[in-house]
């Protein structure tokens, strides 16, 4: 009896290894470009290395590229030197088929920023290839309790270079990033209530007389929806920017509203409430009026953020949090497959096809890469502690 | 609430906006907040500023009021132990309570952060309702953040289910 369940279980394994084995090759031959780097030259200093080691690893973590050392569709030629203070770098990429010339580039910075030089050449080359926007150079913000409180830091799209952003000795909450992508927003309880803060400025951007959370600024940079309890009861508003009015949005007085976002063209807001019954993702025109209901599957839907291509939540189904894609107009859902630990909080890269969440399994939470075409989950930060609220720079 | 109350406390309300000058630097202009242009954005929002407010107190003294899994109601075993703060804050009119709203760890972070406020706000309502002034009683939601008992077991999630009566002076 055990014999043969152990072959059912052998068998289940080989057969599962097979279809991913099938499944890679496939998207290997639609999607991914190879390209070759080994004319790529090195000197023997350690930054010219990590130069390019951090470039074939971005290559590879678009998606949509595949280094390899044999023949390739893409050939780059190239030469790295560093010496103490200063990184220099030409190369060139050249169409292997139509020996075309696509791109030729040369960059001299300083060491601090080799990392940043090989995100930003990665995102170039990308654009080069296939003209798409790349994400090796965008930023993550995450909160992380590795100190016994909670505090803001950001990373970079790899997970590398993390910088603690708040000192404050307290606890943050739901950061997000302004549209310029040069400050975040996000709660804390610095002044001893939930208030809403924007990183640079002293000053609160919302701090009324009972919660103030889930500040999310429009594409625009005019407004800000976030979650205030000042009637009396936690509900969605906009709040002007420019001139200080606020707009209340919802009038649930018995539900909740939480987690605002916008669409891309700032037309729309996508939130939160359990007037329902359990949490759901509502969708409001940033003019007010009805909101209307988007998730209908699974017992909770919670933690949007709408992105080019569709809002990207975390659904409980099962007992267990999943990524699901919803698109708002045709209606249609997709749930990205993962496996038993718990996937929350996604928000979409800036090539607006990866998304970077949390996973948490026995208690315990890190930032993971997923990839939407690939459902192939990818750890960031390796760094102790929890890290978790993850929000990617646009 | 009565309309004088709102009346009163809405003016107030303008008046420490217009006092700070904070939130809205253009107060004079259109789109300013509720009030202080004459066209109420909202009728039933109180926009005080949390600013000047006690933000600590003493825990020792209540009991705390527990909550079953992602509700917000006051249940009528837990009325008693709100009925004694009311008593004491109707008895003691130097004195201010903080509720500080808790919720276990399952579930969405920012939603949790709304239900810890419900929570408080559904006891400030019933405080409210046995006489005691709106203006002692603070609202504050840890959401799950603030765990008060570690651990994953069900008894450990039923005792983060709570409101804390934290007392000021004020």
């Amino acid at each position: 009896m055990k014999r043969s369940f152990l072959f059912f279980l052998t068998t289940l394994f080989l057969s599962h290894l097979s279809f991913a084995r099938e499944i890679n090759v496939v998207k290997m031959a639609t999607g991914e470009i190879t390209i070759n780097l080994s004319a790529y030259q090195t000197g023997r200093s350690q930054s010219s290395r990590t130069f390019l080691s951090v470039l074939k690893a971005d290559l590879n973590r678009s998606g949509y590229l595949r280094v390899t050392s044999s023949k390739a569709a893409i050939n780059v030629t190239g030469k790295c030197a560093a010496n103490s203070t200063t990184i220099q770098t030409s190369f060139q990429l050249y169409n292997a088929a139509t020996r075309r010339r696509l791109m030729g580039k040369k960059y001299t910075q300083s060491t601090k920023k080799t990392r940043a030089l090989a995100h930003k050449i990665a995102d170039e080359i990308l654009f080069a290839v296939t003209g798409k926007k790349g994400m090796a150079s965008g930023k993550i913000t995450v909160v992380s309790n590795r100190t016994k409180y909670k505090e803001l830091y950001i990373c970079d799209m790899d997970g590398s270079n993390i910088r603690q952003i708040t000192k404050d000795r307290s606890i943050v909450v739901a950061p997000r990033w302004a549209p310029n992508g040069k400050a975040i927003v996000y709660t804390s309880y610095k002044r001893g209530y939930p208030s809403v803060f924007l990183t640079g400025r002293a000053k609160p951007l919302a701090s009324y007389r009972g919660l103030n959370t889930g500040g999310a600024i429009s594409p625009d940079g005019h407004s800000m929806a976030v979650i205030l309890s000042a009637s009396g009861n936690p509900e969605l508003y906009v709040i002007s920017l420019r001139t200080g009015a606020v707009k209340r949005m919802t009038r649930t007085r018995r539900g909740n509203e939480a987690s605002p976002c916008w669409s891309p063209d700032g037309s729309k807001i996508a939130f939160v409430s359990d007037t329902s019954g359990s949490p759901q993702i509502y969708i409001i025109s940033k003019s007010g009026g009805h909101a209307q209901r988007l998730s209908s599957g699974g017992s909770e839907n919670v933690a949007p953020d709408w992105g080019k291509n569709g809002i990207v939540y975390s659904t409980r189904q099962g007992g267990r949090y999943k990524i699901a894609i919803a698109d708002p107009v045709r209606r249609k859902l997709k749930v990205l497959q993962t496996d038993w630990a718990d996937y929350e909080d996604p928000s979409w890269a800036p090539d607006q096809r990866h998304i970077v969440c949390s996973r948490t399994l026995k208690y315990h939470s890190s930032i993971y890469l997923l990839d939407t075409v690939k459902d192939s989950p990818v750890r960031l930060i390796k760094a102790s502690g929890d890290w978790f609220s993850p929000a990617c720079s646009p | 609430m009565n309309i004088y109350k709102w009346v009163s406390f809405s003016g107030l309300a303008v008046c420490a906006m217009i006092l700070s000058g904070c939130q809205n630097p253009n107060s004079g202009g259109p789109g300013g907040l509720g009030g202080v242009t004459g066209t109420a954005i909202d009728d039933d929002v109180f926009l005080t500023d949390q600013g000047g407010l006690p933000t600590d107190g003493d825990r020792t003294m209540f009991e705390y009021v527990y909550f079953s899994y992602d509700s917000s109601g006051v249940e009528s075993r837990e009325t008693q132990k709100i009925e004694a703060v009311a008593n004491y804050l109707n008895a003691n009119s130097s004195k201010g309570v903080i509720l500080e709203g808790h919720c276990d760890e399952r579930g969405s972070r920012e939603y949790n952060l709304a239900l810890g406020e419900r929570r408080v706000l559904s006891v400030r309502d019933y405080l409210i309702s046995l006489g005691v002034n709106d203006s002692a009683i603070q609202t504050k939601s840890y959401g799950e953040e603030a765990p008060l008992e570690m651990g994953h077991s069900k008894d450990a999630w039923g005792k983060n289910r709570c409101c804390v009566f934290a007392i000021y002076t004020k």
